[in-house]
């Protein structure tokens, strides 16, 4: 039932998952369930996760994301995380949080930029 | 000045008649020091204000001469005597600054001194009215103060290209402020959506560890959005101390001039460029 | 403020999705309040994890907020209250990284720097209780 308010779109070989303004830990477990499903199952090369909407990320939420990018890095795949808010961002450095080694990028356009060209990207958080 | 102790002169008192309700005036009024000094400038009346402000009642006052009512600083600069020479030239010199009371406390004057000449036009003496002006100094002190806080608490991040925003600090960093400088950049950098932040520190005088942590975790912060930081104006001073006080700069991206930084910003935008038209 | 709004409340954590649900209760209190976005964010996350603590380690229990002034400053001061196992070494939990479950131990000292005030009373065997307080940034 909390997996209904995640939504995975393919474009081309990357897929563009939007996640929920204030998901609980059990719809947070269950989107890195859905992205691994959805990347083995396209063969995607890349993934957006556009977080322009999450108003709160703790750190069970930082986890689940960091581990998420890393077991679709081992899929062959890398992750962009875009439009993190302002307010986010300042929360989560202060709490002492890091994303892994994802990407990172303004928002989805410039995500899907980001993928679409540079061999390998420079801006690793 | 010294060789005119010996002239015998008139005091300026008799030069000014004998008036006596003008005298009485003079004396009498409270909120102004009106003193006269003879050609050397040596104390020859005294009223009731000129005791009030500077401490000193006629009996202890009346021949000493008037730079005692100076801080050492101006007396240092020779100003008793360029104030009797200017008013000797011009016929009046208006000056404000400190002066010292008897109690040796400081207190801002305005200082009016003017020639006086008798009818043949020979100089016979100098008046001098001060007025204590202390609270409206303070007063002035008080709204710099303010507004150069004010300045500080609103460090601009202007939009200086499409795509840059540039944020120059100035003045020292506290916790606060660098928490409220972040909280406003990150803002900045998601409304005008700039992928290049310059922040230039050529303005910070010093930096501790604390504010270099600050430092640190904006550029981290800035990162998460999907933005770059580059660090500009980093003066030789602040380079030792960051690297004494054994600061990560790695991965920062750093430059001596904000021009430098300019144009790694521009390389930034340029590459971005180039890569979404190669992805075509 | 308004002279209507309640100056205190309480919500009780016993599933997941009270996570969510005190983390709504937090973010309105906070705004209610006044505080700036990012400082609701600061509030909003270190409530998120101090119930998530109750919910991981004690299985339930509760959370007070309420609305403080020194005088010159408003504030808002949440306790996290449980029945739960204790803590037996609280300045170890302190420690960034460190943490009994398979969390990142970010969860007590990042809501330490998140807030400006956080105490922690607890007993082995009896329970916890951890309070945290903001301050408005004037
Ligand atoms: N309410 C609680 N009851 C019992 N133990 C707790 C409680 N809150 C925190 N702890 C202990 O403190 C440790 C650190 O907590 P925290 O910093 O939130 O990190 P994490 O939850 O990721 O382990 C936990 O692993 C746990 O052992
Ligand atoms: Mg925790």
């Amino acid at each position: 039932m909390a997996s209904e308010s995640i939504s995975v779109i393919k474009l081309r070989d990357l897929l563009l998952v939007t996640v929920p303004p204030d998901p609980d830990d059990e719809t947070v477990s269950a989107l890195q369930e859905q992205v691994l499903r959805a990347m083995a199952q396209h063969e995607a090369k890349g993934l957006v996760l556009d977080i322009s909407t999450v108003q709160t990320l703790d750190s069970f939420f930082a986890r689940t994301v960091a581990e998420t990018v890393q077991m679709v890095g081992l899929m062959g795949g890398r992750t962009v995380l875009a439009g993190m808010r302002a307010s986010v961002a300042v929360t989560s450095t202060q709490l002492g949080l890091t994303v892994g080694n994802s990407l990172t990028a303004l928002n989805v356009d410039r995500a899907l930029d980001l993928l679409n060209a540079a061999p390998s990207g420079s801006r690793r958080v | 000045m010294k060789e005119e102790m010996n002239t015998p002169s008139k005091s300026p008192a008799t030069v000014l008649g004998s008036e006596d309700s003008f005298r009485l005036l003079v004396e009498s009024a409270k909120d102004y020091a009106i003193i006269m000094l003879d050609l050397s400038g040596h104390v020859a009346s005294w009223n009731a204000g000129a005791e009030r402000i500077k401490g000193y009642r006629a009996e202890e006052i009346i021949g000493k001469h008037f730079s005692c009512f100076y801080p050492a600083e101006a007396l240092q600069r020779g100003l008793p005597e360029q104030e009797l020479k200017a008013a000797a030239k011009d016929g009046r010199f208006e000056d404000e600054g400190w002066r010292v009371r008897k109690d040796g406390q400081q207190f801002w004057a305005n200082v009016i001194v003017s020639a006086l000449r008798d009818k043949d036009g020979t100089l016979r003496g100098f008046s001098k009215v001060t007025r204590d002006l202390t609270e409206r100094k303070q007063a002035e002190v008080q709204i710099q103060q303010q507004s150069k806080e004010i300045m500080e608490l609103s460090t601009p991040v202007m939009q200086v290209w499409q795509g840059v925003v540039v944020a120059p600090l100035i003045g020292s960093l506290d916790s606060n402020r660098t928490q409220q400088f972040m909280e406003r950049l990150l803002g900045r950098i998601v409304e005008t959506n700039s992928p290049v932040a310059l922040v230039d520190i050529m303005g910070v005088p010093t930096i501790d560890t604390q504010t270099a942590q600050h430092l640190v975790e904006t550029i981290s912060a800035v990162r998460l959005l999907g933005a770059q930081v580059v660090l500009t104006g980093v003066r030789p001073a602040i380079a030792q101390t960051l690297v004494h006080l054994g600061i990560d700069l790695s991965g920062i991206m750093t430059r001596a001039s904000l021009s430098a930084g300019l144009q790694v910003a521009f390389d930034i935008l340029k590459l971005q460029v180039v890569s979404k038209d190669s992805s075509h | 403020m308004n002279e209507n709004e309640p100056h205190q409340g309480e919500f009780r954590i016993t599933s997941e999705n009270d996570i969510v649900m005190a983390r709504k209760v937090v973010r309105d209190a906070a705004t209610t309040l006044g505080f700036g976005l990012t400082d609701v964010t600061r509030i909003v996350t270190a409530a998120s994890e101090l119930t998530r603590n109750i919910y991981h380690y004690a299985k339930s229990g509760v959370m007070h907020w309420r609305v403080l002034n020194s005088g010159t400053e408003n504030g808002l001061e949440l306790t996290f209250e449980d029945q739960g196992p204790g803590i037996p070494d609280i300045e170890k939990a302190m420690e960034p990284g460190f943490s009994t479950g398979k969390g990142l131990g970010m969860g007590l000292p990042g809501s330490k720097r998140l807030m400006d005030e956080l105490t922690i009373e607890s007993t082995v065997g009896k329970g916890t209780t951890v309070v945290v307080r903001k301050w408005m940034r004037k």
